[in-house]
């Protein structure tokens, strides 16, 4: 062992046993301020820094449970999504099957429900295919419906579905009436997808934008009192024989996905069965 | 290496009060002036785990407000001591790093009890060396052998400069 290391041993020793001993007896009060000087400033910036790091440190991992949680309620989100919409789909098919098999158990008629499969929804051709077909005996020009009003008719049958033509298809005619005026007419589809009721102008010079329009059963095809549409505008063509009026359609072809197919008599009328289609009743 | 030994024994010492904190554990804080000295002393001998004791020790006192001379020796004694017997002890093994910081850790509470004794500390030794020392100790112990472990492998990834 070194002389020097003991000396030096010795020296700090004693400096430190006599800064105690001054400081017992309050003689050095002092040292500690000067000690301050070096100290304080030192600390004052270790202990910004220190803040800072935490700070740092807290925003970050805030930042992660955050993102966490974020990722979790995302998670959660898309799965309520997914189960609300299926919820909601469920309850509205529910809806619509209830809404249908009321109207076929308050229908006079032999009918069978069909399912829609298939569409064809261009300009040209507008129709749908339910899976009856052949081997449940639907025949051509059975009159399909649901529970807002007339779809259309059956023009192919095939084994295992039909095709429907939907009142919109540029081909399709029904004989119709106005409900309140007992205006006979047509309803005509249009290629653009809309529907126009064909009158003769002298017999329809009362029709009014909100009329009711219905099958008029003439011609056995269609069971009386369907609804068809409402009167949206009356286009008045002066002196021409006939008047057209645009309607909107009772049924909404686009969201169709089951129908009933009237597969028995169809002359019977049917009218009460849908809100508004008998003569007299408030709109 | 002088910068990392001047910022090791003056920023140790003054930011034990200010940062150990941060690293409390069930209110427990460990020393790292004395882990600091330690290791400067194994590496540098006794003079200057003397000296870096002292200093440490020194600032340590007056940035934590107590009697300024207390850590200021049992460290410089510590800091000597180590520094002294570093050479014939086998310190690069973590089984020996653990225990011998606990038991430096020890040994320089109870040097710090005796001294302050003498100028009439009034804390009971058991509630101390139960509630204080001991749990300081076993932090010392493993938080030192964490930080020697860290500096072996900063070493070895460091490039190693040629001489002509």
């Amino acid at each position: 062992m070194k002389i020097r290391a003991i000396v030096l041993l010795g020296t700090v020793a004693a400096v430190c046993l006599m800064l105690l001993t001054l400081q017992m007896r309050g003689s050095i009060a002092g040292a500690s301020d000067v000690l301050a000087v070096v100290t304080t400033p030192i600390q004052s910036v270790l202990a910004r820094v220190n803040r800072a790091t935490v700070g740092v440190w807290s925003t970050y991992r805030e930042w992660k449970n955050v993102r966490a949680e974020n990722r979790r309620l995302r998670e959660e989100a898309q799965r309520l999504r997914v189960e609300a919409l299926r919820v909601t789909e469920t309850v509205e098919e529910n809806q619509r099957l209830r809404r249908l098999l009321a109207l076929k158990e308050a229908m006079p008629l032999t009918t069978l429900s069909g399912e829609v499969i298939a569409r064809e929804w261009g300009g040209w051709v507008r129709s749908l295919t339910v899976n009856r077909g052949r081997a449940d005996h639907v025949s051509r020009l059975t009159a399909v419906i649901g529970p807002d009003g007339l779809i259309g008719r059956v023009v192919d049958v095939r084994p295992g579905a039909s095709i429907v033509q939907v009142l919109t298809d540029p081909a399709s005619t029904v004989g119709a009436v106005v409900v309140r005026t007992r205006t006979q007419g047509i309803v005509e589809g249009e290629p653009r997808g809309t529907l126009r009721f064909k009158y003769m102008a002298r017999e329809g010079s009362s029709i009014q934008v909100g009329d009711l329009v219905v099958t008029s059963g003439a011609g056995g095809l269609f069971p009386r009192g369907i609804p068809v549409g409402r009167v949206r505008a009356i286009d008045d063509r002066g002196s021409a024989l006939f008047h057209y009026a645009q309607l909107t359609p009772a049924v909404e072809f686009a969201r169709i996905d089951e129908v009933l197919l009237v597969v028995g008599e169809g002359s019977h009328d049917v009218a009460a069965l849908f809100p508004g289609a008998t003569p007299g009743a408030s709109d | 290496m002088r910068t990392f030994v001047a910022v090791a024994i003056f920023g140790g010492g003054i930011a034990h009060a200010t940062l150990g904190p941060a690293l409390r554990i069930a209110d427990v804080a460990p020393d790292i002036p004395l882990i600091m000295v330690v290791l400067l002393a194994l590496r540098r001998g006794p003079e200057f785990g003397c000296g870096a004791g002292f200093v440490a020790g020194l600032l340590q006192d007056a940035a934590s407000g107590g009697l300024i001379g207390v850590q200021a020796l049992t460290k410089a004694l510590i800091g000597f001591a180590i520094g002294a017997l570093g050479g014939r002890l086998r310190v690069s093994q973590p089984l020996v790093q653990v225990p011998g910081l606990v038991l430096l850790t020890i040994a320089e509470g109870l040097s710090r009890f005796a001294l302050l004794k003498l100028f009439r500390f009034p804390a009971p030794f058991g509630e101390l060396m139960t509630y204080v020392v001991l749990p300081q100790a076993l932090y010392n112990g493993f938080l030192g052998a964490a930080l020697v472990l860290a500096l072996a492998w900063a070493e070895s990834t460091r490039p190693r400069t040629r001489t002509s």
